[in-house]
């Protein structure tokens, strides 16, 4: 079932022409992943997706799999798109740095009013992530970078996305936690959430990946399937540094 | 040849205003001469804190503080003996007060250095504050000086004021302070010393990168500006002829504010239309303040409707059209002439260790950024920074360049200790930077960002700049500045650009526009924060061409930090690993890819 | 100086401190959302003196009803502000709407005059609120210098509580660090900030009706002073922060009776000491008393 469908995607930033002619494809239940080199422009097609930077061009359709009904992205505000089911754990974290963990995670939940399903959803995140339980009323600020990862994670699963986009989840963390990392997201992706992953670590995530896509200049390079990718040896001549 | 056109241009449109003020007074009434003498005056005041705010970036709303001192001192001096004796009632005036007495010229000089004298005691605390702090504490000032003015009885008349202060404010005085203004801001808005005020508006931390104090260039701009100020409102004072302390309240700096606003932030000539335009709708406005007769109809005034209208005129100017009548342009004859293109040409030279760092940590708070990081650099080496994001890369590079102060630990750079030394100091002992994100002065042209580079290397002092036609080293110096700069981005492929916005550049020709005006300062050490990102690798192929190029023509040492590991395996001599802060290893580059600790931290499993 | 003048200052300090503290607050909330000094805030709470003067005394509503009246519509004032005159800048850079802003505060002022002429009127107060009350040792206190801390600190205190106890605070929290994170989140940002808005316009309109009652009349530059002071008392506190606005106003308060209780030679430079406190404080500790340390990114 197609879940999110980009064609001819293309951001601007001022003279800079960040994505060209951009296509993606998501079906549900995939984990999909755009690596590519710093500034590529992965990111920015994320961005845009979630609808933080206007596209100069292209469509994007999302069909939720809450009614199987079509709609366009294009042009609605950011915080649209959570009511539709698609969430965003955002490059560089962005935890609120004076608010507690778990007002984080609240406002995360920010569109739902079932108190006792927001309980429970802390309760999982908790759960996936249980440092953060041991951490729960301390300031966002005080984390660690792979804490303060865990709670992006956390934050942009608390309001049960169907699709779940995770924007460089490894950057900045130890080899350790990394791969702790991309362990979690394969367990949200078998738990029934499709997932968009934006990936410097180009090897771990093309081992997680269903489907992926490398990015150059802000263009479509290369496709297919995470393995073909990670065996393909122009990949792993550029991103894999074999 | 286009210069002498302009000259001869200006100096016909000067004379012809003369002739027109000359014989003003047999055309125009009272009432109209007063509203030209208005415009002249707030012209005076607009350009004054279009210099600190506008042009130098420094929002203060403290002019009408700077107003008063001017008006009070130059009224203090203008009145006759016999006038202050009748003055004072409440309290007597100091006796040395009462027989002062000097010139209306010398009146106006001595308005515009007390205020500047007072400017400068305000600016050397509260310039260390930014943004809208600085307006506050600048607001904070005039209100003081302002009740000190109320509360000093014996010296200012406390809040009864000064009445019948000879009106020697005539047209000529005026307009001719305005031209004075006019002409010294010119000129030294177009030397370089211009550039460099306007690169601190833009982006104080890469004006800190070209060698220039920022601090001391902001206090002088702050100063002139309250200079300016004081003289505007001795004029003012010997306009109206009264004085009083209410009149130099807030809403009097708001006034100019609103007219550099219109004309458009960082435009002197936009501050002269600003200032024709405002005065004469504030003026004109006042039609609906008085009672209006249509036939045998009389529709009465209504009082305070001429500032209704003015203020959401106001609100829509800045809601429809922001930037102003001018935005930042200014004036200039070229536009009814076609344009030709311009032409130009210059140099550079020098051998041990440029750079010694030795067990540098830097901590923020309980975070270590750096933990002992230790490395040298031989000169003409070019050396390689690489780990992952966060790795503490631009720290390190922010501690070599000055930005923070290493915790512990020395760095001797060129057989010196630069510990303690800020950027600018840095930058004149001859390092320079770039930065990830590409920090240009984004409303300036392409030139203007390369000479302000070399502004660390010229000798004339900012105040010559006032009178460039006696210090003609100021004109000779910005000549051979703009040749070198000319020179630079013609061989980085730049000169097509050179009076283009540096905002309106391509990526990499920003990239390459940020090296240019480093090599501008003349460095023997250039750090490269991450040149190739952004690139395609076409692009980032040039680029490591370039980066040798740069080594070998200006005979540099080079630190480059990169992602891109085509570029450093390819360009790099040397390789430094950072993991967290951590120095986890160095090496030629094939070491370094053979490394299992970087192949683990960094380059990732794949690569093994 | 006796106790019991001692304490009439006390009670003075109190009220003026905690009145700054109210228009604090909402300088505080609309800086720390928007960086945005809210010039026309003084003008707000000048507007909501003005209301309570017309329901009352004009139009002779029962108090109760008059005061609720005038705060429903200085909020509808500041909301409109908001709307008209800020929201359309939000992209702008920040220099345009404090220009917008000084505009609003010129044309709220000047309308003011064009409707209520510019001639300061007279307040009635109720004869409850001045009766004075005797206490032992010969304590005098009039009802109304009790009032006006207790009714502020109840409304601060209900502004914590909505601040750190309910959804739209937490939003309005996040938005103040990151407005676009806080977006991403689902939160309608601009039904946050004219929350912000409408909030402050409320208290803003209670100070201005205390304050009418404690100096019995209007003008239409009424709010121009304790605007400026207020925000400087916000300043001072730290501004972003609540408990930080309201710990400003009183300590201004503080400042500005008890100097001239004990100095009254000084009594002409009374407003300069606001001024002085706030650039000391800005000097020594730029952030003011609570705010939060902002780091430069190179």
């Amino acid at each position: 079932m197609e879940m999110l469908k980009i064609e001819k995607l293309n951001v601007n930033y001022g003279a800079i022409h960040a994505v060209r002619d951009v296509s993606v494809n998501i079906e549900r239940g995939e984990i999909v992943t755009l690596i590519g080199a710093n500034g590529a422009g992965k990111s920015s097609v994320i961005r845009a997706i979630m609808g933080l930077v206007k596209s100069r061009s292209g469509t994007m359709t999302y069909t939720s799999p809450r009614d199987n009904k079509p709609v366009s992205l294009q042009g609605k505000p950011a915080e649209a798109h959570v009511k539709l089911g698609i969430a965003l754990s955002p490059e560089g974290r962005r935890i609120l740095p004076q608010l507690t963990v778990e007002e984080n995670l609240a406002l995360g939940a920010y569109i739902r009013d079932d108190v006792k399903g927001i309980a429970d959803d802390i309760e999982y995140v908790y759960s996936l992530f249980p440092r953060l339980k041991e951490r729960h009323r301390q300031k966002g600020s005080t984390l660690s970078g792979g804490e303060q990862q865990m709670l992006a994670v956390g934050r942009a699963l608390m309001s049960r996305p169907d699709l779940l986009m995770l924007d460089e989840p490894s950057l900045g963390l130890a080899p350790i936690l990394v791969e702790e990392v991309f362990e979690i997201i394969r367990t949200i992706n078998s738990q029934g959430k499709t997932i968009l992953l934006v990936e410097q670590n180009a090897f771990a995530a093309l081992k997680v990946a269903h489907k992926a896509y490398v990015l150059e200049v802000g263009a479509v390079g290369l496709s297919g399937t995470g393995a073909e990718l990670l065996n393909n040896p122009k990949v792993q001549a550029a991103y894999l540094g074999g | 040849m286009r210069r002498t056109r302009n000259l001869l241009l200006t100096v016909i449109a000067v004379v012809l205003f003369a002739v027109f003020l000359d014989h003003a007074p047999d055309f125009l009434n009272g009432y109209w001469q007063r509203i030209l003498n208005l415009i002249a005056i707030n012209a005076i005041l607009a350009l004054s804190l279009n210099l600190i705010y506008g042009i130098t970036g420094m929002f203060s709303l403290g002019h009408a503080g700077f107003m008063a001192i001017g008006a009070y001192v130059s009224a203090l001096l203008v009145l006759s003996p016999a006038q202050k004796n009748a003055m004072w009632i409440l309290e007597d005036i100091y006796p040395w007060l009462l027989n002062v007495n000097s010139p209306f010229i010398v009146s106006l000089i001595a308005a515009g250095v007390a205020a500047a004298f007072f400017g400068l005691l305000v600016a050397i605390p509260v310039l260390r504050l930014g943004g809208d702090y600085l307006g506050i504490a600048t607001l904070g000032f005039a209100e003081i000086i302002r009740i000190l003015i109320t509360n000093t009885a014996r010296l200012t008349n406390g809040s009864l004021g000064l009445k019948g202060i000879p009106a020697y404010t005539t047209l000529f005085m005026s307009w001719g302070c305005l031209g004075v203004v006019l002409l010294c801001m010119v000129c030294m808005l177009r030397s370089n010393f211009g550039g460099v005020l306007r690169a601190v508006r833009d982006d104080e931390v890469a004006a800190k990168m070209m060698g220039i104090n920022t601090f001391r260039v902001k206090v002088i701009a702050f100063t002139l500006g309250c200079f300016g100020g004081g003289l505007g409102g001795a004029l003012m004072g010997n306009l109206i002829t009264t004085i009083d302390p209410r009149m130099f309240m807030i809403t009097q700096t708001y006034n100019i504010l609103m007219i550099i606003v219109v004309g458009g932030l960082g435009s002197v000539t936009g501050s002269i239309i600003g200032s024709v335009l405002v005065t004469t709708m504030l003026e004109w406005l006042r039609f609906v303040e008085n009672p209006i007769t249509l036939g045998s109809f009389t529709i009465p005034g209504i009082p305070g409707m001429r500032m209704v209208i003015f203020s959401l005129l106001l609100i829509i100017v800045i809601i429809f059209r922001r930037e102003g009548i001018m935005g930042m342009r200014e004036f200039s004859w070229d536009i009814f002439f076609p344009k030709p293109k311009p032409k130009p040409k210059a140099e550079h030279d020098t051998s041990g260790n440029v750079l010694e760092v030795r067990d540098v940590v830097l901590k923020f708070g309980g975070l270590t950024a750096i933990d002992t990081l230790t490395f040298d650099i031989k000169r003409g080496q070019i050396m390689g920074l690489i780990g992952p994001n966060g790795a503490g890369k631009t720290s390190a590079f922010n501690v070599i360049s000055g930005f923070y102060k290493p915790t512990t630990g020395t760095i001797r750079f060129l057989g010196k200790s630069i510990g303690g030394l800020t950027p600018d100091e840095v930058c004149k002992a001859g390092m320079s930077r770039t930065f990830q994100n590409i920090r240009l002065f984004g409303h300036e042209t392409v030139l203007q960002n390369v000479m302000t580079g070399s502004r660390v290397r010229q000798s004339y002092a900012w105040w010559q700049t006032l009178l460039p036609f006696v210090f003609t080293d100021v004109i000779r110096e910005d000549a051979r500045v703009r040749a070198q700069a000319m020179n630079l981005l013609e061989q980085l492929g730049l000169d097509e650009f050179a009076e283009e916005k540096a905002s309106s550049l391509p990526y990499g020709a920003q990239r390459r526009l940020e090296i240019a005006r480093a090599l501008a300062t003349r460095p023997e050490f250039l750090l490269l924060d991450e040149p190739a990102a952004g690139m395609n690798p076409q692009e980032s192929e040039e680029l490591l061409q370039f980066i040798r190029r740069l080594r070998d023509e200006f005979h540099l040492t080079i630190l480059l930090i990169e992602h891109d590991m085509k570029v450093v395996m390819n360009v790099c001599d040397y390789i430094h690993v950072l993991d967290q802060g951590v120095h986890i290893a160095q090496g030629t580059p094939d070491e370094i890819k053979a490394n299992p600790r970087v192949i683990e931290a960094y380059l990732g499993k794949g690569a093994a | 100086m006796n106790l019991n003048i001692f304490i009439q200052h006390f009670i003075n300090a109190l009220s003026l401190g905690s009145l700054y503290g109210l228009v604090a607050v909402g300088y505080t909330m609309v800086y720390g959302i928007l960086r945005l000094i809210n010039f026309a805030h003084g003008d707000i709470f000048m507007l909501g003196a003005y209301f309570v003067y017309f329901a009352t005394i004009v139009y002779k509503l029962p108090w109760a009803v008059g005061v609720v009246t005038a705060i429903i519509l200085t909020t509808i004032c500041g909301l409109l502000v908001d709307r008209i005159a800020y929201r359309p800048l939000r992209e702008a850079p920040r220099i345009s709407a404090l220009i917008s802003a000084i505009g609003v505060s010129f044309f709220i002022e000047n309308f003011a005059v064009v409707v209520f002429t510019g001639m300061p009127r007279p307040v009635v107060q109720p004869p409850i609120l001045m009766k004075p009350i005797e206490l032992s040792g010969g304590v005098r206190l009039i009802p109304l210098g009790i009032l006006v801390p207790v009714v502020s600190f109840v409304l601060v205190g209900c502004l914590l509580w909505l601040l750190y106890r309910t959804k739209p605070g937490l939003a309005m929290r996040a938005i103040s660090f990151d407005i676009e994170t806080t977006r991403m989140m689902g939160v309608s940002v601009n039904k946050i900030i004219a929350l912000a808005f409408g909030l402050g316009s409320a208290l803003a309109a209670v100070a201005g009706i205390m304050w009418a009652l404690r100096y019995p009349r209007v003008e239409p530059f009424m709010g121009m002073t304790p605007g400026i002071k207020a925000f400087i008392a916000a300043v001072f506190g730290g501004i972003g922060s609540v408990p930080g606005a309201m710990i400003g106003g009183l300590i201004l308060g503080f400042v500005e009776i008890m100097s001239v209780a004990f100095f009254p030679t000084l009594s002409g430079y009374k407003d300069a000491f606001a001024f002085l406190l706030l650039i000391l404080i800005l000097l020594f500790r730029p952030t003011g008393l609570l705010g939060e340390k902002l780091e430069d990114k190179i």
